[in-house]
């Protein structure tokens, strides 16, 4: 297996985790909307998954980079700085006082990213499928 | 965990705490209010409102049923299922069930078990649980147990086959609701009925509710009315099923006594419907009314009937204004206030309004004042020139500003709203007003208008002398529709003769509870046209245990004391230890049970043992500040009647005990963890006293002030939380019912946009003295003041507050000091009185219908220790015409909505974002104005036009823009500037427009009954427009804001002035500044005297506004300081008011709309 199919490969996991968790955040925020579960669960549950978020998917924008697949690290660079900007002025953790007022926000955010991963994984997942083809 | 829950036989004292997790059993009683309010969610436990009815909803319990059970039996024998139910609750609950929420439950499967659960089969309850979560057996029997022992066993079957009735509780649809203990565990897991207990009965519940009728010898099922006692009494005085406007009734005794004021009240209480008093007389109509408010799918069985005393009014009346709703706001209607004012010389001149429809038919409209009797005042004549005197122009005049204090305008409502005529049943402004007193149709229209629309809520208010108390509800029968959880309100309609009730936010049909109609203690058939809450809009109810996880708490103050050098230094330990000990008494302890503790920090925090064995009170010190831990678990917080002695003694030596301390740093962070690990077992009121900046171990803070930020786009960083451990430790607090209040005493910064963060997320408030220091005795007095007023407030503790309305319109956002748990939930772990909030109201449908209702339930736990729930109802009419919103907007409520938008902006944004937003909004307001409801609807206007109502709307939008809250500028401390929008945002209305818009008083030439004893207390001078224009040579003049009080003197002042009131010889040896007035023989220092003290008790508020002395050639800051309230003047860099006007005129003509 090449390395560039190795690299597709590890951005097909990666991907598909992500994707996972936005589906996950996706779920508990409307799950906020309907009254089933209460700002300070929702916020505690979320939070804990945000940076690991932000972290993953940076290592993984890394990666494509040193493997030198520029396609890939330019898709990826700009949620890159809008994550370590949100970062910069502390505004990246979901806050139990202000959720109600931040919640369209939150959603429109969570969906964006949502369709993000979801683009990121069909693009890895045809470059590792294109990968192993020319491999073989 | 649930199941744990449930077992408790007799839930321990918060039992609930020890899940820590809030989300999974929050740890408040919120079964009640908290239940979805909003149509969509159907779901709720099991209520005990439910209680009463449900098991008659769908069910036809055989007759037999009823006879055959003996009472005290019943009651157990529901109770065997119990135990069963949280774990089949809880499997009912989980998120698939919920889902379940948006399908009606089948009938089927919920019917059956129902009667076997009301008739208590002990065989069947088992089974229930599996069928409805909401099982009626939880339910808790009406608390007035016997009461339907009258059972009339016939009445069910019409009941039940009443197709409409979607009668069955819903499943469970929230998590938050579904993990709560059901409400039966108090009682059914109790299994120890109180055999007195009426609470325990189960079988009340089934008695038919015209089976209490009988005592009325009226058949209930045919005429829908029964004939009541009353009957003649309506005959008396038909034309009163129109609402009279409680605005204008209510309105409390006038507090202000400037005469034209006081002079406003007394005429408007002259339209007051009937010469027959406050007591209204009840009245039955539901039949018609019901009429009135059917949706075609429920109304099928509604058959109107003819009710027999007042057919000749009802019956000519209402058909008409059935459908026409709509239009029954006439802006002409207005002048009810607007023409007991003095016409003031500029609206002579007013432009009729060209757009301004005339309303639909002149018949009507003097039918409908006929109605309301407010027709027959002298001058009222209903010759169109209500519409005439609607407009203003805005520029050239002064503005009015004695219209600051005139009621709102008047709440038209159709005909036949509210079933009761009384002329309480809708809300009084000052516990609830809407920014719009006629609602637009669709969210189009209110678009189209600008408007804000709003709610300013002040459910807790003070009652002050003259004040009606609010109405308690002591039986507990608290009705509340089944799928909505609205509680029962004067704008129900009856039908079925009676028997039930439709609700008049989401129209389902419920239960009357049959001890409406008969007394089951007395066996005495009652008139439930008496029944407080379908008279009053405000009303009590003392909830039943199902509204309880634990039994009410009580009352704690556990004091943090600052005692680093700073705070000793200021004299802050002296007189706070001095206040606290005096104020002991004043503190509620109606049943014995408060408890108190105190704290004291500097770089390590002191505990004390008050137990009452000890005769001295022991100091623990912990100077462990990363772990901090309570030295003794038990003893820190006493009992504050069996600890007096030793309290006392701790406080006497308190200001000894460290005044020769050098340490200057202070532990906050973790004393509050500390104080935390105390309270939170119980809830209760942390007050921290502050006189230094936190700088040690976490939630240190730093001093952040910059100066050079001021005035920028980053002064809004300096508004918000520095740090997040406050943020973090008010949600901690808020779930365990902790509430934080902060008094800050800042001799340097203090950083009160971070510690206020704590009282704002947890309901309390937050008090700063700059520059504080007690050597000044008005200082001390000041804060000592407040500090005892603060402590004998009667504050409601752990409770919650939800806000439902008609189907439609939701509540979109919230302002104010407290937690929100949901989307329509507020937490609040104490309510402080006289706390204003603020909501946002937007639609989701457009309304159909002829009324909208608000109703707010407050539900908390009294100082009293009693559970209750405090309701309001504001009732307004829907209108479709853009004149009539104009002519029925509340410029003090839109100005208090403004305020904490505005507020809200300032601080998450940028401070210019706010001011922008003010501006534009009323550029707006008078754009569209101009375009829709005046002649020059296109090009440029020589002149601003407004509805007279919101004449004043541009003032107070100045008056905001020139606050220190919001003012632009470098020159404003960022302490001073986040203090004041705390207070924007708190401030009930009657506070917030005088810290807006002060009151303005020339004292030396005020007439010579201005400051005497009158008939409504003391007379008030005439306030006078805020320009320096009015500033006379030689004056004294007083300016007063609510939280300060300014006396001008001007430098050309006679001796003999400043000999009569200050008892000085001439105006070089009066001292300006802080002070406290003489107490002189002299007359006008007594007047004046009695005005300043009237001025520092006249709203209600626990503040104590400051007396500072100005002299025109004194000290310039001050000087200044005075000189910045005079909002009408300019005030480089912002414009006066009639530049500012200008300005809008600009913005207005260049726009469009």
């Amino acid at each position: 297996m090449s390395a560039e199919a190795m690299v597709f490969l590890f951005g097909v996991i990666v991907g598909a985790g992500l994707l996972f968790v936005k589906v996950f955040f996706v779920i508990l925020i409307s799950d906020l909307e309907v009254d089933y579960i209460n700002p300070i669960e929702l916020c505690n549950k979320l939070n804990q998954f945000v940076i690991p978020e932000m972290f993953v998917q940076a290592f993984m924008t890394f990666i494509f980079l040193i493997s030198g697949q520029w396609i890939a690290t330019l898709w990826n660079l700009p949620l890159v700085a809008y994550n370590v900007n949100k970062v910069m002025n502390e505004k990246h953790m979901f806050d139990p006082t202000e959720i109600f007022r931040t919640l369209g926000q939150h959603k429109k955010e969570c969906f964006i990213k949502l369709g993000f991963y979801l683009l990121s994984f069909f693009y890895y997942l045809y470059r590792m499928i294109l990968a192993l083809v020319s491999d073989s | 965990m649930r199941p744990a829950q449930a077992a408790p036989p007799r839930p321990g004292f918060r039992p609930q705490q020890q899940p820590p997790a809030f989300g999974q059993q929050p740890p408040m009683p919120q079964q009640s209010i908290s239940r979805p309010g909003t149509p969509g969610q159907l779901s709720g436990p099991p209520t005990p409102q439910q209680g009463f009815r449900p098991p008659m909803n769908g069910t036809q319990p055989p007759p037999q049923n009823f006879g055959s059970r003996p009472p005290p039996l019943s009651g157990g024998m529901s109770r065997p299922g119990f135990p069963q139910d949280p774990n089949q609750m809880q499997n009912a609950m989980r998120r698939p069930s919920a889902g379940g929420n948006s399908m009606p439950p089948s009938p089927s499967m919920q019917r059956p078990p129902m009667p076997n659960g009301a008739i208590g089969s002990p065989s069947m309850a088992h089974q229930q649980p599996h069928l409805q979560q909401n099982g009626s057996p939880l339910q808790r029997p009406p608390s007035v147990g016997g009461m339907q022992r009258a059972p009339s066993p016939m009445m069910r079957p019409s009941t039940l086959s009443q197709p409409g009735s979607p009668g069955m509780p819903r499943p469970f649809q929230s998590p938050q609701i579904q993990t709560r203990p059901p409400p039966g565990q108090f009682m059914g897991q109790g299994q120890q009925p109180h055999p007195g207990s009426p609470a325990m009965r189960p079988m009340g519940h089934n008695g038919p509710p015209n089976g209490a009728m009988p005592g009325y010898g009226q058949s209930q099922s045919q005429p829908p009315t029964p004939k009541m006692p009353h009957q003649q009494q309506q005959q008396q005085f038909p034309p009163q099923n129109q609402v009279p406007p409680p605005q204008q009734l209510q309105q409390p005794p006038t507090q202000f006594q400037d005469p034209v004021v006081a002079n406003l009240g007394s005429v408007n209480s002259a339209p007051v419907p009937t010469p027959h008093g406050g007591a209204h007389k009840p009245k039955r109509m539901y039949p018609q009314g019901a009429g009135s408010y059917q949706d075609p799918a429920s109304s099928g069985s509604f058959q109107p009937a003819v009710l027999p005393g007042n057919t000749s009014l009802q019956g000519s009346t209402q058909p008409q204004q059935l459908n026409q709703g709509s239009q029954f706001f006439v802006p002409g209607e207005n002048q009810g206030s607007g023409m007991v004012q003095p016409v003031p010389a500029y609206q002579q001149g007013l432009q009729p309004l060209a757009g301004q429809p005339l309303q639909p038919n002149m018949a009507q409209l003097s039918n409908q004042l006929g109605a309301m009797n407010v027709g027959s005042g002298p001058g009222y004549g209903f010759s169109g020139q209500g519409t005439s005197q609607s407009t203003v122009a805005l520029m050239g005049v002064a503005p009015k500003i004695l219209d600051l204090e005139a009621p709102p305008p008047t709440i038209n409502l159709p005909t036949g709203s509210s079933i009761t005529e009384s002329p309480y049943a809708n809300c009084d402004p000052s516990y609830k007003r809407s920014t719009l007193n006629a609602i637009p149709n669709t969210s189009q229209l209110l678009q189209k208008s600008r408007l804000p629309f709003g709610l300013v809520i002040t459910p807790y208010r003070s009652v002050k002398e003259g004040d009606a108390p609010v109405p308690v509800v002591t039986d507990s029968i608290i009705a509340r529709c089944r799928r909505c959880r609205t509680y029962i309100n004067p704008y129900v309609k009856f039908v079925e003769g009676g028997r039930r009730w439709k609700c008049n936010m989401c129209y389902t049909l419920n239960q009357v509870p049959s001890s409406f109609d008969y007394d089951p203690e007395t066996q005495q058939p009652v008139d439930r046209w008496q029944r407080k809450e379908l008279n009053h809009a405000v009303v009590e109810y003392i909830a039943p245990t199902e509204y309880m996880v634990r039994p009410p708490q009580p009352l704690v103050y556990l004091f943090l004391i600052d005692v680093s050098y700073p705070a000793v230094q200021c004299g802050m330990v002296a007189t706070a230890a001095t206040t606290i000990l005096e104020s002991l008494d004043r503190i509620p302890n109606d049943e014995g049970r408060t408890k108190i503790g105190i704290i004291t920090i500097d770089s390590s925090i002191h505990f004390y043992k008050l137990s009452s064995a000890a005769a001295e009170p022991q100091m623990f010190v912990v100077s462990d500040l990363d772990e901090p831990f309570l030295p003794q678990p038990q003893d820190l917080l006493c009992n504050l009647k069996e600890c007096r002695p030793t309290l006392e003694a701790l406080l006497n030596r308190m200001s000894d005990m460290f005044k020769d301390t050098q340490i200057i740093g202070n532990a906050l962070g973790p004393a509050l963890q500390a104080a935390y690990k105390m309270v939170a077992p119980i809830g209760g009121k942390v007050l921290c006293l502050q006189a230094s900046l936190p700088n040690l171990g976490s939630g240190a803070l730093k001093m952040r002030e910059d100066p050079k930020l001021l005035g920028t786009s980053k002064e809004s960083t300096l508004l918000q939380a520095a740090s997040s451990f406050y943020k973090t430790m008010a949600v901690d607090c808020s779930k365990s019912q902790v509430c934080v209040d902060m008094f800050l005493f800042g001799s340097q910064y203090s950083d009160v946009a971070t510690l206020s963060c704590l009282p704002r997320y947890t309901g309390g408030s937050t008090f700063f003295y700059p520059a504080f220091t007690a050597a000044k005795s008005e200082d001390a007095l000041k804060f000592a003041h407040e500090l005892a007023e603060f402590l004998s407030q009667r504050i409601a503790l752990e409770a919650l507050m939800r806000i439902r309305a008609s189907k439609g319109v939701r509540m979109s956002a919230f302002y104010g000091n407290f937690f929100v748990r949901s989307t329509d939930l507020l937490a609040l772990p104490n309510v402080p009185r006289d706390q204003s909030y603020s909501i946002e109201v937007s639609y989701e449908e457009n309304l159909n219908i002829p009324v909208v209702c608000f109703q707010t339930g407050l539900l908390h736990t009294s100082a009293s220790g009693e559970r209750r729930i405090r309701v309001l109802t504001l009732a307004l009419p829907v209108t479709s015409s853009l004149s009539e919103l104009y002519a029925s907007a509340d410029q003090v409520a839109i100005a208090t909505l403004l305020a904490n938008k505005a507020v809200e902006r300032g601080r998450s944004a940028k401070l210019d974002d706010a001011r922008d937003a003010l501006t534009n909004k009323m550029v707006d307001i008078l754009g569209v104005y101009k375009t829709h409801m005046t002649a020059s609807s296109s090009g440029a206007t020589p002149n601003l036009q407004i509805s007279d109502n919101l004449k004043l709307l541009p003032l107070l939008t100045l008056g905001m823009l020139k606050h220190v809250a919001l003012r632009g500028g470098s020159q404003i401390p960022s302490d001073l500037r986040s203090y004041a929008m705390y207070l924007f945002s708190t401030l009930p209305s009657q506070c917030l427009i005088s810290y807006i818009n002060p009151k303005f008083y020339s004292l030396h030439n005020m007439p010579g009954n201005c400051g005497t004893i009158g008939e409504n207390g003391i007379e008030m001078p005439v306030s006078m427009n805020l320009s320096s224009e009015r500033l006379e040579r030689g004056g004294l003049f007083m300016l007063e804001d609510s939280q300060n009080i300014f006396l001008w003197v001007s430098k050309d002042a006679v001796p003999q002035l400043c000999m009569d009131l200050f008892g000085v010889p001439n105006y070089e040896s009066i001292r300006g500044g802080k002070t406290t007035l003489p107490a002189l023989e002299t007359d006008f220092n007594q007047r004046v005297n009695l005005i300043v003290g009237k001025t520092r008790e006249m709203r209600r508020t626990p503040y104590y506004p400051q007396l500072y002395v100005i002299k025109e050639d004194g000290d310039p800051a001050l000087r200044l300081w005075f000189l910045s309230h005079l909002i009408e003047d300019r005030a480089d860099p912002i414009m006066s008011y009639h530049q500012y006007l200008g300005h809008l005129k600009d913005k207005v003509n260049s726009g469009s709309f």
